[in-house]
C-alpha cells in the first residue's frame, strides 16, 4: 500500500489533537502502521495548530513532505491556507468555512483586512480543484454542540472514501476516546458530516 | 485525550495500542518494574509524569512531581541508591537544573535502576533553546539512548534500567520533541512488579563524594564507560538496517533524524547503507569502523549539534582516514540550528549525491509565496479571561508603563505580546529575581520582576534571599494562577495537591516570601484591579525587596470545572451604550473580544465572564453576567 498523508489544520482550542488521535487510533484498530505528529505547549495558547497523519507500511516520520498530502482537513480556513503547500493537484482539500480571525488583527494600526473565505478558496486553488467546504459550525450546532466541529469533519472525510479506514472503525474511536457523556453528541456531529458530504455528490 | 489508565496498565503482552512517546515511556517505567517516578513539568517531556501520575497508586509507583529538576534527580537518586528502581523525566534544560547532582551521582552511581529520560525541543517549540543534551552524555560520561518512534520510547525504558543495574550507572535516555509527540503504534510487552524498597548499606567510600573519595571515583567511571562500549557494541538498538549493493555510501544517523533519512533516500531513490545509533554513548567504535570501511563516502544526520559527526571524524582519523565524511561541519550541507524534516534531509543528500531533488520544491515556494500574501499571524495569545491579563493591565497602569519587567517562564510570558506588552528580559526559569536584581543595579528606573507560582518555587526563593541579603530594591509580583498552566497544569507546593492526587502540605507563597525577610508582601486579586494598582504603586514606593502576589485561578481550570458538572461559564455582554470605540480591545487584546461588521462583540463561546473589559469600557457599555 502507497502511503497516506492527512494533514490536519486549525487553531488551538479547536481539537485537533482529539482528531488527530482519534484518526490514528482507528488506522491501529483496523492493523495499519501510524504515525501522529503533535504540537503541545505554547502553540496551543489559540496559535495555529498543526497535526500530520501519516499511515502505511513504510512510514517512519511523523511529518510530510511538501507537495505530498493526500487530505487536508482544514478546521479553520486561513490554517487551511497556511499548510496549501503540502498539497498538489491531486490533494482534497476538506475545509470548515468557519473563519476565526486571529485577535491580533484588531489590534493593528495600519489596515489590514482579513482575507474572505472566497479568497481563501481561489488562493487554494492555485494549489489544488478538490475542495469541499463544510459549514461544520452549522452541523455542529445542530449535533448539540459547538466543540463538535472536528468531528463533523471526521465524518466528512469518512464519507469522501478517501482514507484507508472505515467508517464504523472511526465511529469506533469516537466511542474510545470521547468523555462518556460526549459519546452521543459527537456520534451525531460525526453523522452529519457523513451526510453532508454523501448528499454532495 | 491520555489514555485511560487501564488501557496502560493491562498484563497484556503482545497487545497493539496507539501511543504518544511520552505515554510509551510511561508503559515502558510500568513494564520495567519502576517504583519511582519523579519529575517537574516541560514541554516536550510533561506527559510522561502526566501519565504515570495517573497511574501511579493503582500501579504501586510512588510518583512526585518535585519543586525542580535538581530535586527530582536527588529524590531519586536517593532511592535508586538504597536499590529501588527509578525515572527522572524533564525537558532539555531541566538538565541544566539538574546537571550538579548529575555529574557527581555519575561518580556515585546507583544501585536500582535508574533512568533520566532528557526531552529535547529543536526549533523551540516551547523553549527558550535548543541545546542538544547529548552533549551531557560526554560531559557526564553516562550512557545515552536514543528513541525514534513510540515502540522503542517504550521497549528503551527497559533496556536502560538493565544497562543501569549492569553498570551501575544512571543512563540517559534522550528525545526530541518529534519523538516525544509522536503517536505511533506499540506492541506492550510483560510487566515487572514495581520495585520501591530497599536499604542503603554504609559505605562512604562508594556513597560519599568528599575529594578523598572523589578521585578513585572518576577512575571508576572511567572504567564503567569502557565496559559500556562493550554493551554498545552488542546493542541491538546500534544496527546496520540497510545495506547497500555497491559500497559507496553510507548514511549514519539517530533519533528522529533516522526517520527522515530513510524516507528522504526512498523519495530520492538513493542506494546506500544505514546504520543506525539508537545507543549513541559511548559510541559502539568497532561497528562505525566497519561501516567506514566498507564504504567511499559517509553521511552523518543528526539534528543541532554534529554530535555524531565529531565523534566519527576522529575515529575516521586513526582508523580510516581516507573515507569522506559529508555531515555539517564543513560544507554545512545540514544546519546546527532548527528541527529537521524529510524535504531538509532530501535536500542534504541531493546538496552531497548531485541527485535531482524528487520534488520541486521552488516552485512549490514561488506559488505559496503568492497565495501566503494574504495570511495573517497567528500567534498564541492569552486565553480568554486569563488572569494574568488583569494582572499586566494592573502593571501598565500602575507604572504608566514606564518600569522594565524582568520575567519568566510561563504562559505570562505571552504578556510581551501587543497591547499589553509587558516584559523586557527573558532568561530561564527563576531569572526574572536574580536579573531585576541586576537591572534595578544598573538603572534608575523601577524595576518589576515577574513571576509564576510554580516558576517562584522551582528558582525564585534563592533568589529572593540573595536580593534581601543584599538590599537589592526592586518589587517582585507573583502571578499566582494556583497551578502549573503552559505545561498541562500540574500541581505544585503552592497547590497541596501531590503527584499520587493527595494533599500535602501546602506552601504558602506570602508565607515564604515573609520568611525570606521581605517587610512588605501583599495578596491581591488583579481582577480587583484598582486596589491591585494601589498596591503596587504602594510596593514600588517601599524601599529594598517587595512582594505583591497576584492571586487568582488560571481560566483553563475554571472552564474545564464547570464542563466536568455539565456547566459553563456565563460570558459577559454588551449593551446599547457601545460606540464601538475599540478600548476593551486596544487595551486588553482579548480574543473573546471581536469585531464583527465594525461592531465590537463577544465571543460567548470563549468568554469566561471575567468582567476585565467592562471594567476598562470608558462607557459601561459591557454588564457582567447575572
Amino acid at each position: 500500500m502507497k502511503s497516506f498523508n492527512l494533514l490536519l489544520a486549525g487553531v488551538g482550542g479547536q481539537g485537533i489533537l482529539l482528531a488527530a488521535e482519534i484518526l490514528g487510533t482507528a488506522a491501529v484498530y483496523e492493523g495499519l502502521n501510524v504515525r501522529v505528529s503533535e504540537v503541545h505547549g505554547a502553540a496551543q495558547r489559540g496559535g495555529a495548530v498543526v497535526s500530520n497523519i501519516r499511515i502505511g507500511k513504510n512510514v517512519l516520520a511523523p511529518t510530510m513532505v511538501e507537495g505530498t498530502a493526500d487530505v487536508i482537513l482544514g478546521l479553520e480556513p486561513l490554517e487551511t491556507l497556511r499548510n496549501v503547500k503540502f498539497a498538489s493537484e491531486k490533494t482534497l482539500v476538506l475545509m470548515n468555512s468557519e473563519v476565526i480571525t486571529p485577535t491580533g488583527i484588531f489590534l493593528k494600526i495600519r489596515e489590514v483586512n482579513l482575507p474572505s473565505l472566497e479568497t481563501i478558496i481561489r488562493n487554494i486553488r492555485f494549489f489544488t480543484d478538490r475542495i469541499i467546504v463544510v459549514d461544520a459550525l452549522e452541523l455542529a450546532r445542530k449535533a448539540g454542540n459547538v466543540l463538535t466541529q472536528n468531528i463533523v469533519l471526521i465524518g466528512a472525510l469518512a464519507a469522501t472514501e478517501e482514507l484507508p479506514i472505515k467508517t464504523g472503525t472511526l465511529e469506533g474511536a469516537i466511542k474510545e476516546l470521547v468523555p462518556t457523556n460526549y459519546i452521543e453528541v459527537n456520534l451525531r456531529a460525526f453523522n452529519l458530516g457523513y451526510d453532508y458530504v454523501k448528499s454532495m455528490r | 485525550m491520555p489514555p485511560k489508565p487501564e488501557t496502560l496498565l493491562q498484563d497484556k503482552a503482545g497487545k497493539q495500542v496507539l501511543l504518544l512517546g511520552n505515554e510509551a515511556i510511561a508503559r515502558g517505567v510500568i513494564e520495567a518494574g519502576i517504583g519511582i517516578v519523579t519529575t517537574y513539568p516541560g514541554t516536550p517531556a510533561s506527559e510522561i509524569g502526566d501519565t504515570v501520575s495517573k497511574l501511579a497508586s493503582k500501579a504501586g509507583i510512588y510518583m512526585e512531581y518535585s519543586v525542580n529538576e535538581k530535586v527530582a534527580v536527588e529524590v531519586a537518586a536517593g532511592a535508586a541508591v538504597c536499590g529501588a528502581r527509578a525515572l527522572t523525566a524533564m525537558k532539555h534544560v531541566g538538565l541544566n537544573v539538574a546537571a550538579d547532582a548529575v555529574m557527581t551521582l555519575a561518580y556515585i552511581g546507583v544501585r536500582g535502576g535508574y533512568v533520566i529520560v532528557t526531552a529535547d525541543d529543536p526549533e523551540c517549540y516551547s523553549s527558550q533553546n535548543e541545546q542538544d543534551n547529548r552533549l551531557y552524555a560526554l560531559l557526564s560520561n553516562l550512557p545515552c539512548l536514543e528513541p525514534s518512534n513510540p515502540q522503542e520510547c517504550k521497549d528503551m525504558v527497559r533496556y536502560a534500567v538493565q544497562i543501569s543495574e549492569k553498570l551501575e550507572l544512571p543512563v540517559l535516555l534522550r528525545t526530541v520533541t518529534r519523538v516525544s509527540h509522536t503517536r505511533g503504534p506499540v506492541i506492550y510487552g510483560s510487566i515487572d512488579k514495581p520495585r520501591l524498597k530497599g536499604m542503603l548499606k554504609r559505605d562512604v567510600q562508594r556513597f560519599v563524594a568528599v575529594p578523598r573519595h572523589a578521585r578513585p571515583m572518576h577512575d571508576r567511571l572511567l572504567e564503567k564507560v569502557e565496559r559500556a562500549k562493550e554493551i554498545s557494541e552488542s546493542s541491538p538498538y546500534n544496527r546496520v538496517v540497510r545495506k547497500a549493493d555497491n559500497g559507496k555510501i553510507g548514511i549514519i544517523s539517530s533519533s528522529a533524524a533516522y526517520n527522515y533519512a530513510v524516507e528522504a533516500t526512498e523519495l530520492l531513490g538513493l542506494n546506500v547503507s544505514l546504520l543506525k545509533l539508537g545507543m549513541s554513548h559511548p559510541l559502539p567504535e568497532g561497528i562505525i569502523t566497519q561501516f567506514l570501511e566498507e564504504h567511499e563516502k559517509i553521511i552523518v544526520v543528526e539534528e543541532l549539534e554534529p554530535y555524531l559527526e565529531v565523534q566519527v571524524k576522529a575515529l575516521a582519523k586513526d582508523c580510516v582516514p581516507k573515507v569522506e565524511i559529508y555531515g555539517k561541519m564543513r560544507g554545512q550541507y545540514f544546519l546546527r540550528s532548527s528541527e529537521f524534516s524529510t524535504r531538509i534531509v532530501v535536500e542534504g543528500l541531493a546538496k552531497i549525491t548531485g541527485l535531482k531533488l524528487p520534488i520541486d520544491f521552488i516552485s512549490i515556494e514561488q506559488k505559496y509565496e503568492e497565495v501566503s500574501q494574504t495570511l495573517i499571524r497567528r500567534s498564541p495569545v492569552l486565553c480568554a479571561g486569563c488572569p494574568h491579563r488583569a494582572s499586566f493591565y494592573v502593571l501598565k497602569r500602575a507604572t504608566n508603563g514606564k518600569a522594565l519587567f524582568p520575567t519568566d517562564i510561563g504562559c505570562y510570558a505571552l504578556g510581551i505580546a501587543p497591547p499589553l506588552s509587558v516584559g523586557d528580559l527573558l532568561i530561564c526559569m527563576g531569572a526574572s529575581i536574580g536579573t531585576a536584581g541586576g537591572v534595578s543595579k544598573a538603572t534608575e528606573v523601577d524595576t518589576i520582576a515577574i513571576v509564576g507560582d510554580s516558576t517562584f518555587f522551582h528558582a525564585g526563593i534563592p533568589a529572593l534571599v540573595n536580593a534581601v541579603y543584599n538590599n537589592h530594591k526592586f518589587t517582585l509580583v507573583v502571578v499566582d494562577n494556583l497551578t502549573t498552566a503552559m505545561t498541562g497544569n500540574q500541581p505544585h507546593p503552592g497547590t497541596g495537591k501531590t503527584g499520587m492526587g493527595t494533599h500535602g502540605k501546602r506552601v504558602v507563597i506570602e508565607e515564604v516570601a515573609r520568611g525570606c525577610g521581605v517587610r512588605f508582601v501583599k495578596v491581591i486579586n488583579p481582577f480587583e484591579v484598582e486596589e491591585a494598582i494601589r498596591a503596587v504603586k504602594e510596593a514600588l514606593r517601599t524601599s529594598g525587596v517587595s512582594v505583591v502576589v497576584f492571586r487568582a485561578p488560571c481560566a483553563l481550570l475554571l472552564v474545564r470545572e464547570k464542563r466536568r458538572l455539565g456547566e459553563r461559564l456565563e460570558p459577559c455582554w454588551i449593551t446599547e451604550a457601545c460606540n464601538n470605540c475599540m478600548a476593551c480591545i486596544k487595551l486588553l487584546g482579548c480574543p473573546a473580544l471581536v469585531i464583527k461588521n465594525g461592531n465590537v462583540t463577544i465571543n460567548e463561546a470563549l468568554c469566561t465572564g471575567c468582567g476585565l473589559c467592562a471594567h476598562v469600557c470608558p462607557y459601561k457599555a459591557i454588564r457582567l453576567p447575572e
